[in-house]
């Protein structure tokens, strides 16, 4: 029955998919820093600047509630097979991550925070029958943080930030297996969960001038170790002779650190420039293992090549007057993978990400920031794929397309 | 200020616009050169493989893959043919279950599905054909099996449908296509009728003179329609599962040696472990009913298939052990009628290889492609598109159940070797097709299951039942 081995392997082949595809880190954490393009590392005068730069929570007072969501509506397409230049759309879905910061200032020099925002997480969805259903169907991964934040400012115009991450995050994979020689498709389940992993923060925030504010920021990897099943289901005669196996597995998934530096200058008293620079990790990613718990069924590693990547951002705020200013950003995020990795569990390639937002104080202690993003992907073509979509070894080669629509939305609330 | 606020906006709203907007390059797929070869007109002429028959029937899902199929889909070409929905004209073997190893005989019908389309089919292959049928057969009682042995084959009345369009043979029908392109595949039945029987009914293959006249005769008409056409020989047939699989499993089984009859049912001879495992002898598929038995008293292959005990048998003593009760001649080809067929095959080939020379037609050496697939078995199989393939039943992915006819892949490998045919000759580029597309054609039977307590049954199962 070694014959039947190639379907085990094809199921611990499930996981690289998504890890090698750096661009499921999702940088929407509250309207405002969307709506500057996500420079904010430097400027972090809200209570999101418990994920953005922890540093910044003293330049607020008293306490104060930031509660939102981003809307993402991203778009995907991929022609192809190569030589064939068929459209395959992706099923359009609508994800809602959302951000709640609360933030309290012990005293001028000493503030801290809560929060729970989504770092990563990713979700597409193929047609059933679809050209590459041997690589994607669904895949869906999840990340919750819930960083416990301070802040310290030994001096008017410094401020320090560390915090303590704590995460969880559950993940699922499906997709089509061939049972050739035999007729017909099995379909593989791959789901888990970790309910326990941390990470921590620390950054900086500087002023050298009243108009010059300086911001760094660096978030740590944070190693996930997941644990749930695999389970496949195809013909009951493959189910009997075990050609199909299910079990738990456990694999591990190490998500990047990342490091930002800032600046912001007020141009004028209405106008706020900013720019980030964000590094990010992925390189630290170099293997994948899957484990079956099942001591019998074997186990899979392989080695995975991740590039360290960047994205390079710039935002502008005007503020039309005391309650009301209009945000405006840009930003330049390059892909993480080469493109012959790139599958359609994501289909990564260059973004540019255009954004505009306005921030409207309703009350006194109450306000309300509304962005939209609108983010590009470059055109993609793979020639020389690794991703093999046959049951033989044929490459998936064509065409990538793909964008998103985002909206954002943040309420925030400030007691004195 | 508030005309600073209306530019920024109005800006943002512009950029966002044009970016919105659907902007992505067109892409065309490449054009496919054919050389001086046309594909207007694309008609195949053959038997059960060009039908694209698998598993003991015909049904749609395996005639999509049948290599003229490929070939038309490649080309981008129009080819009707005689599709059956599955699981095809009832009969389908499917595997029941893997371990034991357990064939399920369908008996689920589908139905006909182009039996209307008012032109002769592109697809000319019928299950069963001989080579004299393509000049001579138009019907089921027209056919070689019904005017030499008395057995109407329906497929002729299912795909040349003379009721209908009364255009006459598979070569009439060809012809008043006014084909541009031909390809003719047949002749393999002229020795596999006698092969898969044991050598017994036939009891020779067709004779290489009339052979080589018949197809010569086949080839001039072809020749005169003044369409481009490719011919393929004949494979060994002494080296497809349905020959090669149950005797080295004897050997496995542990059976010492086999007492056989020879092709006159009176001598009988006996068969090593060594022949068994190395083809000196042949046990067909049909013998793995009877394998069981062997060692034991029994004549449950005369009751089976209603032949009288022969008189110089005993049936109380040890199936194919005890000279009494030999294993029987219609259940194994033995060294001599190995030679036979080998004979057969060689002298067919050579008349096929003659007429490709004398009108100029292009050529598949199927029988040394299949050869050399036969070699590699012994150095871990062929790879093919990333596949490793074997000629050895079911694992070895070429050959659909019934040990005989090819697999969908096995359609792919075979439309590759005719276009390599049609590239070569006509200077064209036409593409190989990635067999790794297509998908494996080996059923499983889907059992009934009480998984919720009520019986979960397939609507179809009522579709032919009388109440």
């Amino acid at each position: 029955m070694k014959k039947y081995l190639y379907i085990i392997l094809l199921i611990l082949g499930l996981f690289p998919g998504i890890i090698l595809a750096g661009g499921f880190q999702i940088n929407e954490h509250g309207a405002k820093a969307m709506g500057l393009g996500g420079a904010f590392t430097a400027i972090a005068n809200d209570a999101s600047a418990i994920y953005w730069n922890a540093a910044g929570l003293t330049q607020l007072k008293g306490t104060n509630f930031l509660l939102g969501t981003a809307l993402i509506a991203p778009n995907s397409k991929f022609r192809g097979v190569t030589p064939a230049v068929d459209v395959n759309y992706m099923k359009s879905e609508v994800f809602f991550p959302s951000h709640f910061f609360l933030t309290h200032s012990f005293s001028p020099s000493f503030a801290a925070g809560i929060g729970i925002t989504t770092p990563f997480g990713l979700g597409t969805e193929w047609s059933n029958g679809w050209i590459g259903r041997y690589l994607a169907l669904r895949t869906q991964l999840t990340t919750f943080w819930v960083p416990i934040t301070f802040a310290y400012s030994p001096v008017e115009n410094l401020s320090f930030g560390a915090g303590f991450v704590y995460s969880f995050a559950d993940v699922l994979i499906t997709r089509n297996n061939s049972q050739a020689p035999f007729a017909g498709d099995a379909y593989v389940e791959l789901e888990g969960n970790d309910h326990f992993a941390y990470g921590y923060t620390f950054s900086l925030m500087y002023k050298p001038l009243k108009e010059l504010s300086i911001g760094a920021s660096f978030r740590s990897e944070v190693d996930y170790e997941f644990e749930g099943t695999a389970i496949a289901t195809g013909s009951e005669q493959l189910q009997e002779i075990g050609a199909l196996p299910s079990g738990d597995v456990t694999a591990k998934l190490t998500t990047p650190m990342n490091i930002v530096g800032g600046v912001a200058i007020q141009v004028i008293p209405q106008l706020r420039l900013s720019a980030d620079f964000q590094w990010i990790g992925w390189s630290s990613y170099d293997s994948l293992n899957v484990n079956f718990v099942d001591p019998e069924t074997d186990d899979a590693a392989s080695g995975r090549l991740y590039k360290d990547t960047y994205i390079i951002r710039f935002g502008a705020q005007y503020n039309v007057s005391d309650e009301l200013s209009i945000l405006g950003g840009i930003y330049f995020d390059k892909m993480p993978v080469d493109p012959q990795y790139v599958s359609p569990t994501l289909p990564d390639s260059d973004r540019l990400g255009l954004s505009i937002g306005a921030d409207a104080k309703l009350f006194d202690r109450f306000g309300i920031v509304g962005s939209f993003l609108f983010i590009r992907a470059s055109e993609l073509t793979v020639t020389n794929s690794e991703e093999i979509y046959t049951v033989g070894d044929s490459p998936f080669n064509g065409t990538y397309n793909s964008s998103a629509n985002l909206l954002s939305l943040s309420l925030y609330y400030h007691l004195q | 200020m508030k005309k600073i606020y209306i530019s920024i906006s109005l800006l943002s709203f512009i950029v966002l616009a044009i970016i919105g907007c659907e902007d992505y390059n067109k892409l065309t797929a490449p054009e496919v050169n054919f050389g001086s070869a046309d594909f207007t007109r694309f008609v195949a002429i053959g038997n059960s493989i060009t039908a694209g028959y698998q598993s003991g029937t015909i049904y749609q899902s395996g005639q999509m893959y049948a290599y003229p199929n490929l070939i038309a889909q490649q080309v981008g070409t129009k080819f009707e043919m005689p599709y059956v929905s599955d699981p095809g004209l009832g009969g389908r073997m499917e595997i029941q279950s893997l371990s034991p190893f357990t064939i399920y005989y369908n008996t689920a019908s589908g139905t006909p599905l182009n039996l209307n389309y008012t032109a002769p089919y592109n697809g000319l292959g019928v299950p069963g054909a001989l080579l004299y049928d393509v000049l001579y057969a138009t019907s089921s009682t027209t056919c070689a099996s019904y005017v030499f042995g008395g057995t109407p084959n329906p497929y002729f009345d299912l795909i040349l449908r003379n009721s209908a369009l009364n255009i006459g043979t598979q070569l009439q029908q060809t012809l008043a296509q006014n084909p541009t392109f031909i390809t003719l595949w047949i002749g393999n039945n002229d020795v596999l009728g006698y092969a898969t029987s044991g050598g017994t009914s036939p009891a020779a293959p067709t004779d290489a003179t009339t052979f080589g006249q018949l197809y010569g005769a086949i080839g001039q008409y072809l020749a005169q329609s003044g369409a481009k056409v490719v011919v393929a020989n004949i494979p060994n047939v002494a080296a497809i599962p349905f020959f090669t699989t149950v005797g080295p499993q004897m050997v496995q089984l542990g059976v010492p040696v086999l007492v056989y009859f020879k092709s006159d049912n009176q001598t009988v001879a006996v068969a090593s472990q060594n022949d068994l495992l190395t083809s000196k002898v042949l046990v067909t598929l049909k013998g793995s009913a009877y394998a069981p038995y062997i060692g034991k008293p029994t004549s449950k292959f005369y009751t089976d298939n209603g032949i009288p005990v022969p008189p110089n048998v005993i049936p109380d003593s040890a199936f194919g052990v005890n000279p009494y009760n030999p294993w029987p001649n219609a259940l194994i080809l033995d060294a001599d009628e190995i030679v036979v067929a080998n004979n057969a095959v060689t002298a067919f080939n050579t008349s096929i290889a003659g007429v490709a020379q004398n009108f100029g037609f292009g050529l598949v050496d199927v029988n040394s492609i299949f050869n050399s697939l036969r070699a590699a078995d012994f150095t871990g199989g062929t790879s093919i598109n990333g596949i490793t393939f074997k000629t050895t039943y079911v694992s070895g992915g070429l050959f659909s159940l019934d040990g005989v006819h090819p697999s969908s892949q096995a359609h792919g490998i075979v439309a590759n070797e005719f276009i390599k045919v049609i590239n070569t000759k006509y200077g064209a580029s036409i593409p190989l097709i990635d067999v790794g597309k297509i998908p494996g054609s080996i059923y499983f039977y889907s059992r009934i299951s009480y998984k919720q307590g009520y019986p979960i049954i397939p609507n179809e199962v009522f579709k032919h039942l009388l109440f």
